[in-house]
């Protein structure tokens, strides 16, 4: 939820649940206004008629207009105390039943008592006190929507500063070299915001541009000697006859020497993965990278009898560099391949949202916390170099899919969920 | 052929031109960006051999004077950066081939024999070795003008023998040849194994002399002398 909105809500059930208790407060005060000015004029009235009958003997006057009625009722007994209540009259002409105040009492005249009640019509009164409420109603409410709509647009006027850093922060590439240029603000509080960021890029960016210079710089004072070695142990071997206890110590040289290659520029792209030096992104299409990938496999595939099945969705695409989809799918089937069994299985699926390759082996689980640990291999294979699945987590890492590891019916099943 | 080596690391450019001498190329070697220059405004070259990373500029700024003064000749870049956006910006520029350090020299003479088939022969493209031919444009293979069976596997194995002929060729480079980063290399050695087999079966039933040596586990050399 935004906050403008937050805030909007919390400020209109507040103003909302005063209204309604101001309202109920405003009607009963009115009431009970209404009804003691009403009681008075009735005891005057009272007092009136008292006066009356007691000078005209039982005739009573009209009463002065039509909002009053005077009911006289000779008595047994007179009734002690004066009695004010509210009653319904149904009125024959407009054939309604009509709110009235009535006030009860007992008048001895020449021994007779009568009961004597004063109607007096509270419909004007009423009608008055929901006028006041409708027109009071209509005031609050234009003035909620004035106060929202302000504090909305204001607010707007303010956060604008605040949209304007969170969708750079966003958009912000360390690959891209962009400044990182946000907008002045007069509130404080952005502007602090604003000046903390940006010190906190500046220095992301320098750490970063270290950090990326040293692993570029690694890979070429690693990778060139080890060119050397390496061309120099070929020419070796190309100098004439030698023992073959001479050509087995030079072989085994070269094999370490390119051994030691490849984890060099293995740890490397794990490096590059992390630091996020694959900015390019584009539509890849995985059937694509299978159909190659399992060509060049074509070798293993077949010594080892492996029952390859696939099911691939050919429209599946996903957003992501072509080179580390490549890696990812390459390094999760040349795995699925390497530790399979011979007449093994192997299942390829492609869907919308997943990737899964699934694979015979070992027949009991393997721990999924070592699993994608870098340098970590079953002991049947040691000649691995253990960083396939670790390359494969690094690359779901970067773009959020998830990757999970599954043993059933005897199958290892990794499953990247994008 | 005539080769112009720009490589910063001497051992390395020494190790290049050893290799590839006897091969009948005149190998000349620069170790810097400007003296690459001022060879190549000089002489004409039918290949050039270019690092990246040399100490006072960028290969891929020599590649973009070649391309811009519109000299001739093939050139294969040969970088420590293994990075795809090299890479392509290489290849993009008008590079021939892309090789990542440590490379193995087998690959990058094969690399320069097919740029020197490709100046050499204009049309008819055939490669004649003793008794055998080869059409590279359409991968095929002849032994005394029978046609070897070959899947596409063999056919690359023995244009690799060819291109590096007389050398040991170990295993290691013979996969990464066939296979690139596909293949983890031991796993390989197995087919590689099985590849040859076939090969030098289908070579020997055809009639060819049996060239191929095995090397002590080490490799195999495909033996003319």
């Amino acid at each position: 939820m935004r906050l403008l909105t937050k805030t909007t809500l919390n400020l209109l059930s507040i103003s909302l649940f005063i209204y309604l208790f101001g309202v109920i407060a405003f009607y009963y005060s009115l009431r009970i206004q209404v009804d003691s000015n009403v009681n008075k004029e009735m005891e005057k009235r009272k007092s009136n008629i008292d006066r009356q009958m007691k000078e005209a003997h039982s005739s009573v006057a009209q009463p002065p207009n039509q909002n009053e009625m005077v009911m006289v009722k000779p008595v047994e007994k007179a009734a002690i105390a004066d009695r004010f209540n509210d009653t319904l009259i149904y009125n024959r002409e407009e054939q309604r039943y009509q709110l009235f105040r009535q006030l009860g009492f007992s008048e001895t005249v020449s021994n007779q008592a009568y009961d004597i009640r004063i109607f007096k019509s509270l419909e004007e009164t009423d009608t008055l006190i929901i006028r006041i409420i409708t027109i009071m109603t209509v005031l609050v409410i234009l003035l909620i929507i004035a106060l929202l709509v302000v504090n909305r647009y204001s607010s707007r006027l303010v956060w604008s500063v605040f949209y304007d850093t969170v969708g750079k922060i966003n958009r912000y590439d360390l690959n891209t070299h962009e400044d990182f240029a946000l907008q002045d603000s007069d509130v404080k509080e952005f502007a602090d915001l604003n000046r903390v960021l940006k010190t906190m890029t500046e220095r992301i960016k320098n750490d970063y541009l270290n950090l990326k210079e040293y692993t570029e710089n690694a890979s070429h004072e690693i990778q060139t000697p080890l060119a050397v070695i390496n061309s120099k142990l070929e020419l070796l071997l190309q100098s004439g006859e030698m023992e073959e206890k001479q050509y087995k110590t030079l072989a085994d040289a070269y094999e370490a020497s390119i051994r030691l290659s490849k984890y060099n520029s293995t740890l490397i792209l794990l490096a590059k993965i992390e630091n996020k030096q694959f900015p390019e992104s584009k539509k890849v299409f995985p059937e694509a990278i299978f159909k190659e990938l399992l060509d060049n496999l074509d070798d293993l595939i077949h010594d080892k009898k492996i029952e390859v099945v696939k099911h691939i969705v050919p429209d599946v695409t996903l957003q992501m560099n072509p080179y580390l989809a490549e890696m990812l799918i390459v390094n999760l089937v040349k795995n699925a391949v390497r530790h399979n069994v011979k007449g093994g299985k192997l299942i390829l699926e492609v869907n919308e949202g997943f990737i899964q390759i699934s694979n015979s082996g070992l027949k009991i689980p393997l721990d999924e916390n070592l699993l994608f640990k870098r340098f970590y291999k079953s002991s049947a294979s040691p000649e691995s170099l253990g960083l396939g699945l670790s390359i494969v987590q690094k690359i779901c890492e970067l773009y959020g899919f998830k990757v999970s590891y599954q043993f059933d019916e005897g199958l290892h099943r990794l499953r990247v969920s994008f | 052929m005539k080769i112009l080596i720009i490589e910063d690391e001497k051992p390395l450019s020494d190790a290049i031109v050893e290799y590839l001498d006897g091969e009948g190329h005149l190998c000349e070697v620069v170790y810097n960006f400007q003296d690459a220059v001022e060879k190549i405004e000089l002489y004409l070259y039918d290949c050039m051999v270019v690092d990246i990373n040399l100490p006072d500029g960028s290969g891929l700024d020599l590649i973009r004077l070649l391309k811009k003064k519109a000299i001739p000749g093939g050139i294969i870049v040969v970088s420590a950066r293994n990075s795809l956006d090299n890479r392509i910006e290489g290849l993009e520029i008008g590079a021939d081939h892309y090789l990542t350090k440590p490379f193995h020299l087998a690959e990058l003479n094969a690399h320069l024999k097919s740029i020197h088939r490709r100046i050499s022969y204009n049309g008819s493209n055939e490669l004649i070795l003793n008794e055998i031919k080869l059409i590279p444009d359409e991968h095929r293979a002849f032994v005394l003008d029978k046609e070897l069976v070959l899947t596409k596997k063999e056919y690359e194995l023995l244009m690799f023998f060819i291109s590096n002929k007389n050398k040991v060729i170990t295993k290691a480079g013979l996969a990464e040849h066939l296979w690139g980063d596909y293949m983890d290399s031991a796993d390989s050695y197995d087919f590689i194994y099985t590849h040859i087999k076939n090969l030098r079966r289908e070579l020997l039933k055809k009639g060819c002399n049996d060239y191929i040596k095995t090397i002590y586990g080490l490799g195999y050399k495909f033996d003319l002398t």
